[in-house]
């Protein structure tokens, strides 16, 4: 799919991308799976559920999503560092290895905004707590799916000058220290996207991804070493597709 | 009197909430914990007896849960069963003539505004016998502080979602602690593990609810 995006910064190469929630692939059975019914039927009623949130979804998302394509000036082994535009990330040794051929990196963010956020917790106070934990979670897989487009429209964009991509990797995941997360906004025009950061590194609207994507000749897209991280029941171990298996390291 | 009970355990497990209730599909049409309970307060059976039924539904729901035979879902519609019977017997706690097993003071640490999962264990412990008071996110280690003065003998929750957030978890419980050292302190949320918690000086992690359950009860004074 082609998406169209709009410079932010020519110079600074800073992009934001147009996605409409038309855009994005998101099924009752992508929910399912990220909750837990993976290889399973969930009960009917809560399947219905889902298709309910789903059906107002559209009109709760505002969805947003950018990025910046920075040269890597320096990598440094020892650290397992990067150095981008005079901001020194250390997303430590199991994504290091996956950039340090990179030439280029894309750090990107997308958001859904407030509003399924707000939906949710309103639902949750009310005593709707199943349709509440349901609007949470399609916001968690909308997100991912937007994240997903991005993720492909940079691989687009970079094939047309010959360049391969990475996975993207998040601060907070893969033992990168989530206090990067303000290095990486650093790198960003203040409030990209309408994203902020809290002190303790959280993005508002919560329903954001940020992360790292490297670029280059010499790069490749991998299945995620999930078992190499120590966190058992990270997002993305329990995102794997159907039929996708975590790559065991011997 | 027994049957009348456990059928209300059973909705408790089955997140059975009440009649008009579609779900569970098998129970569809059934009367549900709602009704249940109205009837066996008539039929006399005494709260506790009912209170103790809820448990065991409780459990058995949390026990599958930690074996992962259910999901989230499930557990929310045996905490909706469970909200439904309380609606009921929240008349003889005021009275005194129940008791709660103890007191159980939750919060999200300061910096950290994720709550369902907090939710999530405020709910299964209440519906296992115990009174909460859910402090809420981002919350200081003084309002904890204020909270177990104010609650003498409670036992005390800490979430936290975010790694970052992991330092002010450990701050809460060194600061609760260096006031309250007797206080028992149980920690949970996706950066944390056993050694982690036992580090920051916690006295007890769970990943599941049902293990924050464990962890009270074996804790009751």
């Amino acid at each position: 799919m082609s998406l169209k995006y709009l410079p932010v910064d020519v110079e600074k190469e800073i992009y934001e991308v147009e996605i409409s929630f038309k855009d994005l692939s998101i099924t009752r059975k992508e929910i399912e799976h990220d909750i837990g019914y993976s290889g399973i039927s969930a009960p009917e009623h809560f399947s219905g559920i889902i298709d309910a949130v789903l059906s107002r979804a559209a009109d709760k998302c505002g969805i947003r999503a950018g990025y910046r394509i920075i040269d890597i000036q320096k990598k440094e082994d020892a650290n397992h560092g990067l150095l981008l535009d005079g901001v020194f990330f250390s997303p430590d040794k199991i994504i290091y290895p996956q950039i340090k051929k990179a030439e280029r990196a894309a750090m990107f963010a997308v958001t859904i905004g407030r509003e399924m956020e707000l939906w949710s917790g309103e639902l949750f106070r009310r005593g709707e707590i199943l349709m509440g934990y349901m609007a949470d979670a399609a916001a968690s897989s909308i997100v991912e799916n937007i994240t997903d487009l991005l993720h492909d429209h940079i691989r687009s964009r970079m094939l047309e000058s010959e360049m391969k991509i990475t996975n993207r990797y998040s601060p907070g995941y893969c033992n990168w220290n989530v206090s990067e997360q303000h290095l990486l906004f650093s790198l960003l025009p203040k409030n990209f996207c309408g994203i902020s950061l809290t002190e303790s590194s959280l993005m508002l609207p919560v329903k954001s991804v940020s992360g790292i994507i490297g670029i280059g000749k010499n790069v490749r897209y991998s299945k995620y070493n999930c078992n190499r991280c120590a966190v058992k029941d990270c997002t993305y171990r329990t995102r794997r597709r159907p039929g996708e298996k975590a790559v065991v390291l011997k | 009197m027994n049957d009348a009970s456990e059928k209300i355990g059973v909705c408790i497990e089955r997140g059975k909430v009440n009649k008009s209730s579609p779900y569970p599909g098998d129970m569809a049409g059934q009367d549900g914990a709602d009704e249940l309970t109205v009837s066996a307060l008539e039929w006399g059976v005494t709260p506790d007896k009912i209170l103790s039924a809820c448990n065991i539904g409780m459990q058995r729901i949390g026990e599958k849960f930690g074996r992962n035979e259910v999901f989230v879902p499930e557990l929310l519609m045996s905490a909706k069963a469970m909200n439904a019977v309380m609606t009921h017997l929240k008349p003889f706690f005021q009275s005194g003539n129940v008791k709660a097993k103890g007191k159980f003071v939750i919060g999200t640490v300061a910096g950290d505004l994720h709550d369902i999962g907090k939710n999530l264990v405020a709910m299964v412990v209440e519906g296992n016998g115990w009174e909460v008071i859910d402090l809420g996110v981002d919350v200081k280690p003084s309002k904890f502080i204020s909270a177990v003065k104010e609650n003498s003998g409670c036992i005390v929750g800490l979430s936290a979602l975010l790694t970052t957030t992991m330092v002010n978890m450990a701050k809460t419980v060194s600061e609760i602690k260096a006031v309250y050292p007797g206080t028992k302190i149980i920690v949970g949320g996706a950066p944390l593990t056993y050694d982690k918690a036992v580090k920051m000086g916690a006295d007890g992690y769970s990943p599941d609810p049902q293990g924050t359950v464990e962890f009270l009860n074996k804790n009751l004074l």
